[in-house]
């Protein structure tokens, strides 16, 4: 467990007293199984608000021990710095267990912005989930 | 004028003796020592003329014992109910008088009260005493009528001698003078917490005594009462008897009050009896002889009205004298009472503690031991300055921290305490696994009271008592409600002290930003052939934008544009460190893609693992007419010319923090551009792209570059202006959400002078 980074929290009654337009639970995090994998699919928008749900997420499957673990963004429209700062603060401890964290199916948009960061050189970046887990699959066999 | 003096002398007496008694039992109610000093003028003459009543009907009872005596036959009915009357109306007005002149300010302590009874008494019987024996034998036969030996004839009950008549005035005169005070200083004991219903019996009771007195007015002395008579006393006897039972004053005194009042109320019924004349109509009591036979020689209505007075005196001394017995035990009940309501008071003003916590604190827990609930006490908040679970102990009273450690886990109490929300008991400390306590420590009982306002559990009272089983429920309830009023404090002064760091706060954030804004460049630098504009605004007080220019060399500058992850203030000291990343490695880079290299091993050192810096270098040559840059993860630059359309300048790059090894260095690709008067760069932030108008929908980078295109002529300040208009216009009215920072340039290409400068740089090298 390792502590939440002060910058995915805001400082107290700032940002909720003056931007109170910004809606702030519009994102999820849902859990699927297919084998050893774990989807996580991604819902709505990941900024530093809800950032912390992501983390609490991707702890759970540590916790359960399932570090094979695929972040399905088919479903998310927006992603912020800090939310793509939650990948970076997992990735390098899920793969010394021997699993990793692949991202599949983003849409365009939402890649672009992953891109732009040279994710794709740190991350296994899928067109699709199917492709993902197969490559998990062929991975362990 | 001796019944005047007696009782001017009586009040006096009693006053002093008062007054004395309260300053040795440190009284809290005020001393009453100036009853009659300021008397308004009416009221004197009201008090004279009832006195002169009085002396009036003891004249006509001196005229008609004279005459009585003069007479063989006996008196004419409707002479002795003249008297009757008169005598009556004389007791009346004596009545008054005595009422006036013991009439303070405000119900007198029991303890006066009873004090002056027995004075009046001793005075009044002491008088009558020897009057009433002076020229008798010492002890009587009884083989006569107490009468005949009193000097009355047996047949007709006439005084046989002047003598005998002053005698029975005298000594009927002391016992009315005492009854009638007995009365009236009874009647303030009884009507103290008066209700409609107390005043009413006690007016009743005194009618029917008057009204069953005056109906005796016919009867011949000696003769005994008629049954109608004797109903009428027994009625009224039943309302003596409801009045006796009107002992409320006794709840309003302490301990040792009660045991002094049980005393006097003793030694007040002793005399009553030794004074109240001998059943079986032997007319004597055992201090005056023939006590109650000179009264009815004198006036059978008197007689039988001080008799009844005697008896409700004889009464009322039993029934508080038991009472009092009774309640001895519950004394403590009282004073523990008035130290709850003293403490309750107290507690009020703890709203006034609120700049000071210490203070509060150490209220707050001397609150159960000065209310009487505890003998020792303490409060436990958790840490407020460390801001953990972990109760500190912030206040004792009558025990040391040190002691309660030793004795108590304050710890697991206010767990429990703050888990079920309810207080917790412990009857007997040895036995509970929470408390290492044995028989003889100081805490044999522990009470817990959690300390909550607004669902919070803000601390725990913990109140201790010597004994084992030491709290009862209604302990409980008060340390409970002092619970109650002390969270409510509590939480005021924790909102205040928030309210006082939201605003220290505040201005320090205030302080950071301008010490952010001087981090930023003044002004963007002044060279021939180029146009540059930049601002920056920060979604909060300060932010993790970043942009800068810094003079490499005559004709070389660097400029950089960055943005940390997040938002706020991690943000903004990361961008201070960029800062001073920037102006040292700048100088020593080679190139844009040496400049990010050493950036990024600098910065990865202080970067959390989920905070990274996107960034774009570039070096603007005026000499060679180029712009080299790198882009390490950010925003692409957008680049129009003349003679093409609006573009970015998208070369691959890892964002600083991402990687903290080779393959950063090898991500990155340089991209010089060879200048052309008219091209124009645009940096920009993120905030810029992704700012959202009212209808969610993003501001992006076609928009970006369409409002470049249309204004691709203007100059940098004018473009400037031009990307933040239009953005403004798409936002509507939303504010900022993200910081943002747009930087343009332009290059207008080398002035004449200079190109000729050049040129002949170029003819003479060649």
């Amino acid at each position: 467990m390792r502590p939440v980074h002060p910058n995915d929290g805001l400082p107290v009654g700032t940002a909720q007293s003056l931007y109170p337009n910004i809606s702030m639970s519009d994102f999820s995090v849902g859990f699927r199984s297919t084998g050893e994998v774990r989807i996580l699919d991604l819902k709505g928008e990941l900024d530093a608000h809800t950032a912390s749900e992501l983390e609490a997420a991707i702890q759970k499957c540590q916790s359960d021990q399932a570090v094979q673990i695929i972040v399905n963004g088919a479903n998310l429209v927006y992603i912020s710095s800090a939310g793509l700062g939650v990948f970076m603060a997992y990735i390098e401890e899920v793969r010394e267990k021997g699993g990793d964290i692949k991202i599949a199916a983003l849409q365009p948009k939402v890649f672009n912005v992953f891109d732009l960061l040279g994710f794709p050189m740190l991350f296994d970046i899928t067109d699709s989930e199917d492709e993902a887990v197969s490559r998990f699959s062929a991975a362990t066999s | 004028m001796f019944l005047r003096f007696a009782g001017a002398y009586v009040t006096f007496v009693t006053i002093e003796s008062g007054s004395q008694y309260y300053r040795t039992m440190n009284d809290p109610s005020p001393v009453d020592g100036s009853v009659d000093v300021a008397r308004p003028p009416g009221q004197r003459l009201k008090l004279f003329g009832s006195a002169g009543l009085f002396l009036a009907s003891l004249v006509g009872a001196w005229f008609f014992h004279l005459m009585d005596m003069q007479s063989v036959a006996p008196m004419d009915v409707w002479v002795r109910m003249v008297h009757g009357l008169v005598s009556l109306a004389g007791a009346a007005g004596l009545w008054y008088a005595v009422s006036e002149l013991l009439s303070g300010s405000g119900a007198p302590a029991p303890s006066r009260v009873f004090w002056r009874l027995i004075v009046a008494g001793a005075v009044c019987l002491g008088v009558a005493g020897p009057i009433a024996s002076w020229g008798l034998p010492v002890s009587l036969p009884d083989s006569m009528p107490i009468d005949a030996y009193l000097g009355f004839d047996i047949q007709s009950g006439k005084p046989l001698a002047a003598a005998v008549a002053v005698k029975m005035m005298l000594v009927a005169i002391c016992q009315v003078v005492f009854v009638v005070i007995l009365l009236e200083s009874l009647s303030q004991l009884v009507l103290v917490k008066r209700t409609a219903t107390s005043q009413r019996n006690w007016v009743i009771m005194l009618f029917l005594m008057a009204i069953t007195s005056a109906s005796t007015m016919a009867n011949p002395p000696g003769d005994p009462l008629s049954t109608l008579q004797v109903v009428g006393f027994i009625i009224a006897g039943v309302f003596m008897l409801v009045n006796a039972f009107r002992l409320s004053w006794i709840v309003f005194l302490s301990f040792r009050r009660r045991l002094f009042v049980l005393a006097l109320s003793l030694g007040l019924g002793v005399l009553m009896l030794l004074g109240m004349s001998g059943p079986g109509g032997t007319g004597s009591s055992v201090i005056v002889t023939g006590s109650f036979a000179y009264l009815q020689h004198y006036s059978y209505p008197l007689a039988t009205f001080t008799s009844a007075g005697w008896i409700f005196g004889v009464m009322y001394c039993f029934t508080s004298f038991l009472s009092l017995l009774f309640h001895l035990p519950t004394a403590g009940d009282y004073e523990q009472r008035v130290g709850e309501r003293a403490t309750m008071h107290s507690l009020a003003h703890l709203v006034g503690q609120v700049f000071d916590s210490g203070g509060l604190a150490r209220t707050i827990a001397a609150a159960p031991v000065e209310a009487g609930s505890a003998s020792c006490s303490w409060l436990a908040t958790p840490d407020p300055r460390s801001g953990s679970l972990t109760p500190v102990i912030v206040g004792t009273h009558g025990i040391t921290v040190d002691r309660i450690n030793e004795l108590v886990d304050t710890e697991a109490f206010f767990e429990d305490a703050s888990h079920i929300r309810q207080p917790i008991v412990v009857n007997n400390g040895a036995l509970d696994r929470r408390m290492k306590v044995r028989t003889g420590d100081e805490i044999g009982s522990l009470l817990v009271v959690p300390l909550m306002a607004r669902g919070e559990v803000l601390g725990a009272l913990f109140a201790a008592k010597v004994v084992s089983r030491g709290f009862e429920r209604d302990d409980i309830e008060t340390v409970g409600i002092f619970a109650a009023q002390a969270a409510v404090a509590m939480d005021n002064a924790r909102l205040f002290e928030q309210q006082i760091e939201k605003e220290r706060l505040s201005r320090e954030l205030a302080i950071a930003r301008e010490v952010q804004m001087r981090l930023l460049p003044q002004s963007v630098p002044q060279i021939s052939g180029v146009s540059m504009a930049a601002s920056s605004v920060s979604a909060q007080e300060v932010g993790g934008d970043y942009y800068d220019f810094v003079r490499l060399a005559d004709n070389r500058l660097g400029i950089i544009i960055a943005d940390v992850s997040g938002k706020g203030t991690s943000a903004a000291f990361y961008m201070a460190e960029m800062q001073g990343i920037f102006h040292s490695v700048s100088r020593l880079a080679t190139s844009p893609i040496d400049f990010l290299s050493h950036a990024n091993t600098a910065i990865s050192h202080s970067l959390d693992r989920n905070v990274f810096v996107s960034a774009i270098y570039g070096i603007l040559d005026t000499d060679n007419e180029s712009f080299t840059v790198a882009r390490a993860g950010h925003c692409p630059m957008a680049f129009i010319r003349l003679s093409s359309d609006a573009s970015y300048v998208r070369s691959p790059g890892l964002g600083l923090g991402l990687d903290r090894g080779d393959l950063f260095r090898r991500s990155l690709t340089e991209e010089t551009i060879r200048l052309q008067p008219g091209d124009v760069f645009v940096l920009y932030t993120d905030g810029v792209v992704e700012s959202r108008s009212m209808a969610g929908e993003e501001y992006g980078y076609e928009r970006l570059l369409e409002v470049l295109t249309e204004h691709r002529h203007e100059d940098a300040d004018e473009l400037h202006a031009s990307i933040l208009r239009n953005l403004r216009h798409f936002l509507g009215g939303t504010p900022y959400d993200d910081d943002m920072t747009l930087l343009v340039m332009k290059w207008h290409g080398l002035p004449v002078n200079r190109l000729a400068e050049s040129a002949f740089i170029a003819e003479e090298s060649s």
